[in-house]
C-alpha cells in the first residue's frame, strides 16, 4: 500500500516509528521471557500484562508504517536480525532479574518519551491510549528499582552502566539540540532529542536520589554523533540472535498461521 | 508485606475484598492491585497493610472495666 504525497511522512520519521515499533516488539519478547521467572506472581502477573500491552501497539505501529509503504510481510514474517531497530539492549535477554528490570526499564520509558514526542495527526488519541497503558508499565519499574535500589545497589549500578550508552543511542545523539533535531524541523515531532536526553537521565537521578545508585552521566559523545545510524538509532551493526528473529517472526509454527 | 485488596463496583457500594498481594512497598502493591485483580470497570480499589488491620476481639466491653 503506497501513501499519498499529502499523507507520507518523512523518511527519517519512518526510520523514527519504525525504531519505536521494533524495540516495542523486542520489549515484548523479553517479559515473555521473564513472564515466569520472575521473583514473585505478582512480578509475573504485572510482566505478562506490560508485554501484553507491547505487543498490541506493535500491531498499531505497524498498521501506520504499512500505510507509510513499509512492506507488511517484512515487518512480520520476513526479516533478517539485522534489520531490527530496537534499542541495542534489548539485543540480549538479561541474565538476572536487578538487570532485567533495568534493561526493560529503560527501554520502556525511552520509547515512551520518543513516542510521547510525536505530534502528528496520525497518532492522535492513540498515543494518548498508549499512555494509559505506559503508565502502569513505568510505575512498576520505578516502584521496584526503587527496591533494588536498597537491597541490591551495586546490580542497579552495574546495569545502569551497561544500558545506558544503548538506550542514549536508541533516544539520539546529543547534536539533535534545539534547532538541529530533524524530526522537529519537519514537524513530526515537538521535543528535541537532546532535551529527551536530559528528561530521561533526570528522572533516574531524582528516583535514585537518597540511594547508593548513581546515574551515568550524560556525555556528548555517547552515541558518537559520526558513527550513529539513524535508521537504527544504534551505534554498530549489533542486531538479536537468530533465535529471536524465528522466534518473532513464529518460523516454527508458520504451518499453523491462519490464512 | 502482605496487601489486602478492597474493591467496589459503584460510588456508594460496600467494598468487597478482592483478594491479596504481597509487595515492598506501598506503590508496588498499587500496581501489583491493579494489575492483578483489574479484570472489572472498578469504581475504586484500594489495598491496605495487613498489619493495618485492627482486629476487633470477642471480649466483652464490660470486661474491660468499662461502666
Amino acid at each position: 500500500m503506497s501513501a499519498d504525497a499529502e499523507s507520507r511522512w518523512p523518511a527519517v520519521a519512518r526510520d523514527y516509528v519504525q525504531a519505536i515499533a521494533d524495540t516495542k516488539l523486542l520489549l515484548g519478547q523479553r517479559y515473555g521471557e521473564w513472564m515466569l521467572k520472575g521473583p514473585n506472581l505478582e512480578d509475573d502477573i504485572s510482566g505478562a500484562s506490560n508485554g501484553q500491552d507491547e505487543i498490541g501497539q506493535v500491531r498499531q505501529l505497524f498498521r501506520l508504517l504499512e500505510k507509510q509503504g513499509v512492506d507488511r510481510d517484512w515487518l512480520e514474517t520476513d526479516r533478517e536480525p539485522a534489520e531490527y531497530a530496537n534499542a541495542q539492549p534489548l539485543d540480549e535477554e538479561a541474565e538476572a532479574w536487578p538487570t532485567f528490570m533495568v534493561q526493560v526499564a529503560l527501554a520502556d520509558r525511552a520509547a515512551w518519551l520518543l513516542l510521547d514526542a510525536i505530534q502528528h495527526e496520525d497518532f492522535t488519541g492513540m498515543v494518548q491510549k498508549m499512555g494509559e497503558d505506559e503508565y502502569f508499565h513505568l510505575e512498576h519499574h520505578d516502584a521496584r528499582l526503587e527496591t533494588l535500589a536498597v537491597d541490591q545497589p551495586e546490580a542497579v549500578e552495574a546495569a545502569l552502566e551497561r544500558y545506558f550508552p544503548g538506550i542514549l543511542a536508541f533516544i539520539g545523539p546529543a547534536t539533535h539540540g534545539a534547532g538541529e533535531d530533524p524530526l522537529v524541523e519537519a514537524g513530526f515531532t515537538d521535543r528535541a532529542v537532546a532535551e529527551i536526553r536530559g528528561a530521561f537521565r533526570e528522572h533516574y537521578v531524582d528516583l535514585f536520589a537518597g540511594t547508593d545508585v548513581t546515574v551515568p552521566a550524560l556525555t556528548d559523545d555517547v552515541p558518537d554523533p559520526d558513527e550513529w545510524d539513524e535508521k537504527r538509532r544504534r551505534s554498530g551493526d549489533g542486531h538479536i540472535d537468530r533465535s529471536v528473529a524465528d522466534q518473532l517472526q513464529g518460523v516454527t509454527n508458520r504451518e499453523y498461521v491462519i490464512e | 508485606m502482605k496487601y489486602h485488596v478492597f474493591t467496589r463496583n459503584r460510588s456508594g457500594d460496600d467494598m468487597i475484598h478482592a483478594g491479596t498481594v504481597q509487595a515492598d512497598s506501598d506503590r508496588l502493591a498499587r500496581i501489583y492491585a491493579h494489575r492483578t485483580y483489574d479484570e472489572e470497570d472498578w469504581d475504586f480499589m484500594g489495598v491496605v497493610r495487613e498489619e493495618d488491620l485492627l482486629e476487633v476481639d470477642e471480649e466483652p466491653i464490660s470486661s474491660r472495666g468499662v461502666a
